[in-house]
């Protein structure tokens, strides 16, 4: 099964004429364990696609089936249900709460899925362990640099076992090297786990790492170029920097 | 556990609101025990004047002091439908001090009538000691606040009534020996002094402007009598019958008088009320502030819960826990400080205080300040609550 589906997804913003077409029926599936980047410039669509694939945004027209289901036909609580447990977020901003510790803060999303605490306290401590910062559990996001601060982000998306996790330009805001590095980890957890990752990128040399390069222009889905295993084998064994 | 942290991120704005409840909760806790202490003092007068019938000479109202013939005391027990009668007779403990102004009871001097208590529907006990007889001579039974304004114990003697400072050369004082202590019924009787009906005649006598004292013998004289009716009997008819049957007495109706207690109650729980909404403005006001700049600084926070999985009720529940803890240390505090200064203030009253402090107002006073919290909070909350996501995420 697809871990991701979407069916001629269309978005228009305002009302003619100053109406702007973000996505012109966009087809696309992601299969489970599918590492995939989205390129495009400015204004092409990547973003209003993401918030549409995460469900914090309607579709104008189109579906977006997760794991099967046809989330246009749920409510706003069950998709909110469906996010919590299915999808994991990635920003560029790393959007961590600056009141709360690393753990805290990678703890967060159990707060509104309810479920085992302790279980997913391991899970966090694990996740810790997997970006390198089982020793920084207590420190707040200001004594944190933006590369680990979003080290910590990829573990909070990652505590509910989602399916999916979307990164809109998640590498955007650290330097080159730092970005490398976030990127192979987020590789290897997605090699690890079979998480599929749909990642929003301007850097064509960080996409050309990864399974599959989605394109976008004025909101229409132009090319969808699956890259060599080969090259993809090669920077997972890469692994992570720490 | 954040929600504390969330405050503290922002100390000053959250001691100014927390500052503003406590002020508001500070008036009501003062107000409301002023109020909560003159209710009991008046429900104490209810339940007393409620099952008696009060009757005084004809010439003299309820409350003065004109005599009446102990005669009189015998015919009313004669009417139809009277139980019993005693006589009460009663000086002012401090002559010459009325000219000062307190809020609560003067201090009075009173006739115990045993086997009054049977008939009364206000209870008084002893906290220790014994109870003056017909018999005692020079002995006393003090109320809890005229104790402890003259510092006397069992066993103590004490001088009555109270020389004033500009006294006459014929001021009679008596020492009294204290036999009793009265349990405090946050009521009248708390600054009385209960002697003997003879030592009470005695002290009534010498009252008395010293021409008409020659012409009387103040032991055949009393200031009023307190009828009880039997079981079943209408008072207010009762107190009619008196008037008609005994030419010289004037009953007056029980109703009518507790009709004048809980109108005095009206008005302290009117004041009670105006502090109550003074809170509200206050705290309200501030509260809403605060809450309003905290959605608007949190709005990306609030879009990153939502994509996480939050529903709307979470980011409702959040931000109302967040002003309802507001509401309840500001609340604590405004309590803690009100009843502290309500007992400085009651130490330096000789009268027994002008404040009641009770776990109902503690209660009210918390409960209102968190409700205060929350209900100030509610509208930037659902604001809050029904944010997009998207739109949230995207802010500055
Ligand atoms: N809320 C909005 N209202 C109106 N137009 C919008 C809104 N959000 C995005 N757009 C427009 O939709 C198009 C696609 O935007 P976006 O999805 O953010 O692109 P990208 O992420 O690729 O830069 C752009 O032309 C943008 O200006
Ligand atoms: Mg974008």
């Amino acid at each position: 099964m697809p871990a991701m589906r979407v069916e001629g997804l269309t978005k228009h913003y305002g009302e003619p004429p100053h109406q702007v077409r973000a996505l012109a029926g966009v087809d696309l599936q992601i299969d489970q364990g599918e590492f995939v980047a989205i390129v495009g410039r400015s204004g092409s669509g990547k973003t209003t696609m993401l918030d549409c694939v995460g469900l914090l945004m309607r579709p104008t027209a189109g579906r977006v089936l997760l794991d099967g289901v046809d989330t246009g036909t749920l409510n706003e609580r069950e998709r909110a249900e469906l996010r919590s447990h299915r999808i994991g977020f990635i920003f560029q901003e790393f959007n961590l709460l600056p009141t709360m510790t690393a753990m805290d803060n990678i703890l967060l999303p159990l707060r509104y899925s309810g479920g085992d605490r302790k279980a997913a306290r391991t899970r966090a401590e694990a996740l810790l362990n997997e970006v390198g910062l089982a020793d920084r559990s207590h420190h707040h996001p200001t004594e944190l640099s933006g590369g680990e601060q979003q080290r910590i982000a990829i573990a909070r998306s990652l505590i509910n076992q989602p399916t999916l996790v979307l990164g809109d330009e998640p590498m955007g805001e650290v330097d080159t090297e730092t970005a490398s590095m976030l990127l192979g980890l987020m590789r290897r957890i997605n090699g690890e786990s079979q998480v599929s990752f749909l990642i929003v990128t301007h850097d064509l040399e960080l996409a050309s790492r990864t399974d599959r390069i989605i394109r976008l222009r004025d909101g229409h889905l132009i090319d969808d170029e699956r890259l060599a295993p080969e090259a993809v084998t090669w920077v997972t064994q890469a692994g992570v920097r720490r | 556990m954040e929600i504390v942290r969330n405050l503290w991120q922002r100390k000053l704005r959250s001691v100014l609101t927390i500052s503003g409840i406590l002020m508001g909760i500070f008036a009501l806790t003062t107000m409301g025990s002023m109020a909560q202490h003159f209710n009991v003092l008046l429900q104490g007068g209810i339940t007393y004047y409620g099952n008696s019938v009060q009757v005084a000479d004809e010439n003299g109202g309820t409350f003065t002091s004109g005599c009446m013939s102990l005669s009189t005391l015998d015919e009313i027990r004669g009417v139809d439908g009277v139980a019993a009668a005693f006589p009460t007779v009663g000086v002012v403990a401090k002559p010459g001090s009325s000219d000062v102004v307190t809020f609560g009871i003067p201090d009075y001097i009173t006739n115990y009538a045993p086997g009054s208590g049977h008939y009364s529907a206000f209870k008084m006990s002893l906290a220790r000691g014994t109870w003056v007889t017909d018999a005692s001579r020079n002995q006393v039974d003090l109320g809890s606040a005229f104790a402890a304004e003259f510092k006397k114990q069992v066993g103590d003697t004490i001088e009555l009534p109270v020389r004033p400072g500009d006294a006459k050369s014929d001021f009679v004082i008596h020492r009294f020996t204290v036999v009793g202590l009265i349990n405090r019924t946050l009521t009248a009787p708390d600054n009385g002094a209960f002697v003997s009906t003879h030592d009470a005649q005695t002290l009534q006598g010498e009252s008395m402007p010293a021409a008409l004292r020659s012409q009387v013998d103040p032991y055949q004289l009393v200031s009023g009598v307190v009828a009880y009716g039997r079981p079943g009997v209408n008072l207010d008819a009762l107190a009619d019958r008196i008037t008609r049957e005994v030419p010289t007495a004037k009953a007056a109706k029980p109703s009518t008088l507790v009709q004048s207690f809980k109108a005095g109650g009206a008005v302290f729980t009117f004041i009670t009320t105006a502090a109550a909404v003074l809170a509200l403005i206050i705290g309200g006001l501030s509260v809403v502030n605060t809450m309003i700049m905290s959605v608007t600084e949190r709005v990306r926070e609030i879009g990153l819960k939502k994509a996480i999985g939050a529903k709307t009720h979470h980011i409702l529940t959040e931000f109302l826990a967040e002003a309802s803890l507001m509401g309840l240390i500001g609340g604590a505090l405004g309590f803690l400080l009100g009843a502290a200064l309500t007992v400085a203030l009651d130490a330096g009253d000789p009268s027994g205080g002008l404040f009641l402090v009770t776990p109902h107002l503690a209660v009210l006073s918390l409960g209102f300040a968190i409700a205060l919290g929350a209900g100030a909070g509610l509208m930037p909350a659902i604001r809050a609550a029904r944010m997009d996501p998207v739109t949230a995420l995207r802010s500055q």
